[in-house]
């Protein structure tokens, strides 16, 4: 065949009419460079699969309000996670698809099942239905485990400082067994903020553990003036991490509970000079009360009524003590989401038009701000507002 | 079922000009993207007080305000040059070498070479005659493309026989360089001078081909461009400028669908006509531009009996190519603290790139030749005050990552970490000390994220018989068009230019 007009130009270059022949042979010789799959996808199918199906296979009733659920793989495959990373489970109650994010409180060092605690809250949509509803055998689908709430060995000391508070016990529960598991060579101290004994999910294993490792120390603090405790009481304060963990300051501090233990743990481990890159923080979901929060506007109450206008198009009504996610939801409107704390950014939004009430702890970024992008899980409507999805 | 002019497959840099182009030349346009942000590889992501840039390091083909470069020109079409705030880096790069001396290169041809033979007073003559030569091939080359543009067609063999024998005489430097390695040149100019010719040869890594297989013609042409149009940056990340462009296709009435990938592309009677998104929702277009790679456009997204024998032939010379293992690092404190001064560096371990750079192949880091990027130094306000972004990391192939196993990957992710971070601590004493967040990245990473085969972030290898003249930008199937750096030079100024040129021509015929 006649050579085209760019080849013969080609073919004049120093070095062209070997490339050209190159590009000949490779031509009849490689292998067919085009199949059938999604390159990309099946290359990452053990480790970072886009979504996992599990199913349950048991269901342990820890007698104080919360369940240990035992999740395996549909197929008998789970991915691995770091300790401290959470699932996102996909329910559908009632009709409304929704999600919660649950920390996996099992060890990483073995993947036959993934352990989630869910412990019932007040008004809890999805964790009544978890507590009353779900049985053996039952299916969910759910995010990849997720998240940054872990021992980062490059930077963090290999000595930790845990406070946990409340269910905030469950990212611990998955570090502290690894460690002992694989015996790694790290050191905790776990502080764990609770009412009262009755309360504290994993206590009878939790002191069992610290009385069998050298490298384990478990504190209870109950802070119920009334209970009976002859432990540590009160707050985790300053004071009392001063007392419990002399060595605090070659610490790296791990700070996982309701958004209230969560704020004051931080103030408290600053007031004892601990810089930021030693403070590690899990993210907390939705606050409890969003009126609250320091900057709610005072005229309203939480219970408005406001008017969502999606894509110019639907019209919905949205609560404004409620996140917009989850009027979206009710609604049956498709959104992206995982971690439902303001964090990933997946269930972003823009608003087109009206105001809403910023919860604490959206991490946006500059992009998002000039352009109104928000996250719709920490976003509260305060008057009626148009968004595009 | 929607009707469109043009539909957009990937809103990465390619896509966003592709559709800001064709909505701004009031076409119909619909752009899908199955991540929840625009931007692909131009995107950033959030840590603690730190907004990471992903992969931006020094933006091309923006010129001043004054001297317009194509980039800018583009962006003012879109309407967006003044929302962004540009910031123009006044120090190419700098070179460290492994005996702790280091080399940074000034912007503009004048300084930077007074600069050099004032560093390697041996070699003045040559670095004259280095730079000349490079200027005479950006303007031949450049002569020679606006020259095959007008031409239509194949001549016939008379004229091909006269082409052939008056080339060489027209374009004399396109023809004796246009197709050597980067090393080949630098030998020829700078023998036995290693420093010298690591001082010269940068922009592999922005390739991610060692200089032996780096094509110098886009060695010569990255030198000309960044000595002329300048190196920018821009406040809020490349992230920024990608959101800008979505905003501008919206503006200009295009439509944009995050978190929506296409499923399918829709084939009858052997043309593109249409797509299904991930929902299953069928779009119809008269043409469909591609944005991600051609391996899984023809592969994922046609049914097998679709996709053309031509396209099987046509891309059997082209090897995916190389990814990166990167750290993202937020310090607290600034970068003199450390004795960071130059924004981007490229840090040797020996004087033998080439050698060094094989390295690439294996799993960990070795002595592979390290990039760090303090962003800090370009923007201050970057981070808040006090702290400073840098990005630290190595180019790496994706294929030992792939064979790990599912349970290996965190510790080795983990371990490549710590290398790279123990580089930067015997450059940068204390180094570790300020580390106040952190993530690694791997070529599993890039791959999770993009989409590549290979977690490639530079598409196809950038080597002399795949790129330049090479690039497979033909695409194989009537009604579909390629836009993405997998089919042309990669990053961002050339992919936002070349989806620019794409879009055009597709404008002309829907």
């Amino acid at each position: 065949m006649a050579k085209t007009i760019k080849e013969t130009l080609l073919g004049t270059l120093v070095h062209g009419e070997e490339i050209l022949q190159e590009i000949d042979v490779l031509r009849t010789v490689s292998p067919d460079p085009i199949q059938p799959v999604d390159p990309a996808a099946a290359g990452l199918k053990g480790l970072h699969p886009k979504e996992v199906h599990l199913v349950v296979t048991a269901i342990h009733d820890t007698g104080k309000n919360a369940k240990v659920f035992r999740l395996s793989g549909k197929d008998g495959y789970l991915p691995p996670f770091e300790a401290g990373q959470y699932l996102n489970v996909f329910t559908e109650i009632d009709g409304v698809r929704t999600s919660r994010p649950y920390s996996i409180s099992s060890s990483p060092r073995q993947r036959a099942y993934y352990e989630i605690t869910v412990a019932r809250t007040q008004n809890g949509f999805v964790s009544d239905y978890f507590l009353d509803k779900v049985k053996v055998g039952d299916e969910f689908t759910a995010s990849r485990p997720a998240g940054v709430f872990r021992h980062q060995p490059v930077f963090h000391s290999k000595k930790m400082l845990m406070l946990g508070g409340g269910s905030g016990i469950t990212p611990f529960m998955s570090m502290i067994r690894e460690v002992l598991d694989a015996g790694l060579e790290r050191d905790m101290v776990l502080l764990y903020g609770c009412r009262n004994a009755e309360a504290a999910l994993f206590h009878d294993q939790l002191t069992g553990l610290a009385a069998n490792f050298a490298n384990f120390r478990y504190y209870l603090v109950v802070s119920d003036e009334d209970a009976v405790w002859d432990g540590p009481r009160g707050f985790i304060t300053a004071e009392l991490i001063q007392k419990l963990c002399p060595d605090y300051a070659d610490r790296t501090a791990y700070i996982c509970g309701p958004e209230i233990m969560n704020e004051f743990c931080v103030k408290q481990l600053q007031s004892l000079g601990l810089a930021p890159k030693h403070i590690r923080r899990e993210m907390f979901g939705a606050a409890k009360d969003i009126t609250k929060e320091p900057g709610w506007p005072s005229e309203l109450t939480g219970d408005e009524m406001f008017t969502v206008t999606i894509n110019g198009k639907q019209q919905i009504r949205a609560k404004a003590n409620e996140p917009l996610l989850t009027a979206l939801e009710r609604a049956g409107v498709r959104v992206n989401v995982c971690c439902r704390s303001g964090e990933c950014s997946l269930c972003r939004v823009q608003l087109a038009g009206g105001k809403v009430f910023l919860s604490k702890g959206m991490m946006l970024r500059k992009a998002d701000e000039k352009y109104g992008y928000i996250h719709s899980c920490k976003s509260y409507p305060i008057s009626d507002i148009s968004i595009v999805l | 079922m929607e009707n469109y002019d043009v539909i957009v497959i990937g809103a990465g840099n390619g896509g966003l000009a592709a559709a800001a182009t064709l909505a701004e030349k009031g076409k119909n346009v619909i752009l899908f993207e199955k991540h929840n942000i625009p931007g692909g590889c131009g995107t950033s992501f959030r840590r603690g007080r730190f907004e990471f840039e992903v992969a931006l390091h020094q933006l091309s083909h923006m010129g001043t305000p004054d001297k317009p470069g194509p980039l800018r020109e583009q962006f003012r079409r879109y309407g967006i040059e003044q929302e962004i705030d540009w910031i123009q880096i006044e120090e190419l790069y700098r070179v460290n070498f492994p005996d702790g001396t280091g080399i940074s290169i000034p912007v503009g041809r004048e300084k930077c070479v007074a600069f050099l033979q004032k560093e390697f007073p041996a070699h003045s003559a040559n670095i004259a005659r280095y730079f000349d030569t490079v200027y005479a091939f950006a303007e031949q080359a450049a002569a020679f493309a606006e020259k095959s543009a007008q031409s239509t067609g194949e001549p016939g063999a008379m004229k091909k026989f006269i082409m052939k024998k008056g080339f060489p005489k027209m374009y004399p430097v396109l023809a004796q360089y246009g197709l050597k390695s980067s090393q080949e040149v630098l030998d020829e100019f700078f023998p036995n001078c290693p420093k010298l010719q690591l001082a010269l040869s940068v922009y592999w890594c922005f390739m991610g081909m060692s200089p032996d297989r780096f094509p110098w013609s886009i060695l010569a042409k990255c030198t000309y461009i960044y000595m002329e149009d300048k190196p920018y940056y821009l406040r809020g990340t490349s992230m920024m400028m990608n959101q800008a462009i979505m905003e501008a296709v919206k503006r200009m009435g295009g439509v944009v669908q995050l978190n929506c990938g296409v499923k399918k592309i829709l084939v009858e009677n052997g043309t593109a006509v249409g797509v299904i998104d991930e929902h299953g929702n069928e779009y119809r277009a008269k043409k469909i531009i591609s944005n991600i790679s051609p391996i899984a456009t023809y592969g994922a997204l046609l049914d097998p009996q679709d996709v053309p024998e031509a396209a099987r032939e046509y891309l059997k010379p082209y090897t995916v190519g190389i990814s990166a293992l990167t750290c993202f690092i937020g310090l607290d404190c600034t970068p003199e603290e450390i004795g960071f001064t130059t924004s981007f560096t490229l840090n040797y371990e020996s004087l033998d790139a080439n050698k060094d750079f094989q390295c690439a192949y294996d799993l960990l880091p070795e002595t592979d030749p390290l990039v760090a990027t303090c962003y800090t130094v370009d923007d201050p306000e970057v981070s808040p005050a006090g702290t400073s972004v840098i990005t630290a990391g190595t180019l790496k192939y994706g294929a030992a990552w792939e064979k790990l196993s599912p349970e290996q990957y965190y510790e080795m992710k983990y371990e490549a970490g710590r290398r790279i971070v123990a580089r930067l601590e015997k450059m940068y004493p204390g180094f570790t000390s300020h580390i106040e967040e952190m993530e690694v990245a791997t070529p599993l990473t890039h791959m999770r994220y993009l989409g590549h085969p290979g977690g490639a972030i530079y598409g196809y290898e950038q080597d002399l018989r795949q790129s330049v003249f090479f690039f497979p930008t033909e695409s194989k199937l009537p009604g579909l068009e390629f836009a993405s750096g997998w089919v042309n030079a990669c990053g961002f100024g050339p992919n936002y230019t070349y989806a620019d040129k794409v879009a055009t021509q597709v404008a002309q015929e829907v």
